[in-house]
């Protein structure tokens, strides 16, 4: 089943455009890895989906509902419906630190889809444990490491279940010892077959736990492969160039 | 500065103290809410919306407050009986007669909501974009963001400065003698005229140093509760 389809999906900020013309696929149980360098529009697309930007051109669906279709968006009900199916873990965690941990987790199920309350403790309690935070459920995210703020950030996504999670550079603000156990969480997601789209700078990461690699330079989406195919023989000479670049 | 002397001045002064305080708690009781609609009305979408929220911030900053008293208070009724005897509408020219103390409480009001409201400004520009985000990948509508997300944490910003605005306030409220309501300072200073003696200063000092060191308490309490550690 498609997940998450996008077709010749354009960006302008201003006059510089950082999509041109991107087309893609996922999967269920897909799990994606965006690679590509800096400014080559990967987060932008990422952002492009869950409709925190408005692209230009092109058509994004997601499990077949349009959000856009040839730069048109669809109604406002329509897109919160489109975007409500998926959830998004970002660079800079945005946990909201007037909540503790347990009230970031609790907020949007209690307001937005106004479970009752036990079977909102109870998720709570499941995503706590399964990102090892129980612990934590009463301290403020100021409290917390980077590491930590990150898995709470990741347990409220899950919150809501959503059909695809997106993760916009979820390591990329933590000091180097602290994107182990991030990417610990997300591999275990991503053993729970759980469709995910990871844009990332870990080629490690993006080696062991995709099962596609994307490559993204200046805009265009450049090839996709499996793991092997895109680091050991890729076919284009830009994804050689990078990986050349950044395996040195 | 004898004891006797200070016990038949003191009823007096603790009355006008009461008119001060009175004043103050109608005022920033409504000032608060009012400001934080003039902020939400400048961050509109609908021009004209914020054209308004602006002027009036613009001319109530832009002026006196004892200026906007003077006219409240004496300019309405001129008004009122314009209008009266232009649409010959006793009711409507009643409305702008007002009280002296409601007069003041309107003027204060108005005064006071425009600075609120430039507060909260501030604190939301403190607010990192990456909070609307969140909640709008979760689903949160603009009425939930505002409320359960980003209002919360304006007021953890701009408490520091709403603190300052209110003491500002209780010494303000001294203006009162422009639609001559008798308060605090005038009793004082009554006193200081007629007995020749500066004790009811040094009084009235003390009373408000009190009543400002008690709001001084209470709104380091409010910043310990929106700390969120």
């Amino acid at each position: 089943m498609t997940m998450v389809k996008a077709n010749n999906v354009k960006k302008s900020f201003g006059t510089t455009e950082v999509l041109s013309g991107v087309s893609f696929e996922v999967q269920k149980g897909d799990v994606i890895a965006v690679i590509g360098p800096s400014g080559s529009g990967k987060s932008t697309m990422l952002r492009c989906l869950i409709d925190l930007e408005q692209v230009s051109d092109g058509s994004i669906f997601v499990e077949n509902n349009p959000l856009v279709v040839d730069g048109v968006y669809s109604s406002g009900d329509e897109r919160k419906t489109v975007t409500s199916k998926m959830g998004m873990v970002f660079q800079h965690f945005n946990l909201f630190p007037h909540l503790t941990v347990r009230q970031n987790l609790e907020l949007a199920p209690k307001t937005v889809k106004k479970l009752p309350s036990a079977e909102i403790r109870n998720l709570s309690d499941m995503y706590l444990e399964k990102v090892g935070l129980l612990n934590k459920a009463d301290s403020y995210p100021a409290s917390l490491s980077g590491g930590q703020k990150q898995r709470v950030a990741i347990a409220r996504a899950l919150m809501m279940s959503p059909d695809v999670m997106l993760f916009d550079e979820p390591t990329s603000a933590l000091d180097p010892e602290l994107t182990g156990e991030v990417l610990a969480t997300i591999k275990k997601l991503a053993d729970e077959r759980i469709t995910m789209i990871v844009v990332t700078h870990e080629m490690g990461f993006a080696k062991e736990v995709a099962n596609k690699v994307f490559f993204m330079d200046n805009g265009e989406f450049i090839e996709e492969g499996t793991p092997e195919q895109i680091f050991n023989t890729p076919t284009h000479d830009r994804t050689r160039e990078f990986l050349n670049s950044i395996l040195k | 500065m004898s004891l006797e002397y200070i016990s038949k001045i003191l009823p007096l002064l603790l009355k006008g103290a009461g008119t001060t305080l009175s004043l103050f708690f109608i005022v920033i009781v409504l000032a608060i809410p009012l400001g934080f609609i003039v902020t939400l009305l400048a961050k509109s979408k609908f021009p004209p919306l914020r054209w308004l929220s602006n002027t009036y911030i613009f001319v109530m900053r832009g002026t006196p407050l004892l200026l906007q008293l003077v006219f409240i208070f004496f300019g309405f009724p001129i008004i009122g009986i314009f209008l009266n005897n232009t649409f010959d509408a006793p009711m409507l020219a009643n409305l702008f007669r007002l009280e002296r103390f409601q007069a003041a409480v309107l003027g204060f009001t108005l005064n006071y909501a425009a600075y609120f409201a430039e507060i909260f400004r501030g604190g939301l520009l403190a607010i990192d974009k990456g909070q609307y985000e969140a909640a709008k990948v979760l689903g949160f509508s603009r009425y939930h963001t505002t409320t359960k997300i980003i209002f919360p944490q304006m007021i953890r910003v701009a408490l520091p400065a709403v603190t300052n605005e209110s003491i500002t306030l209780i010494k303000d409220t001294a203006l009162l003698y422009a639609v001559a309501v008798p308060e605090l300072l005038h009793f004082a200073q009554a006193a200081v005229n007629r007995d020749f003696n500066l004790t009811p200063l040094f009084i009235a000092a003390l009373i408000y140093l009190v009543l400002v060191f008690v709001l001084t308490i209470f709104f380091k309490w409010l910043e310990k509760r929106f700390r969120f550690q």
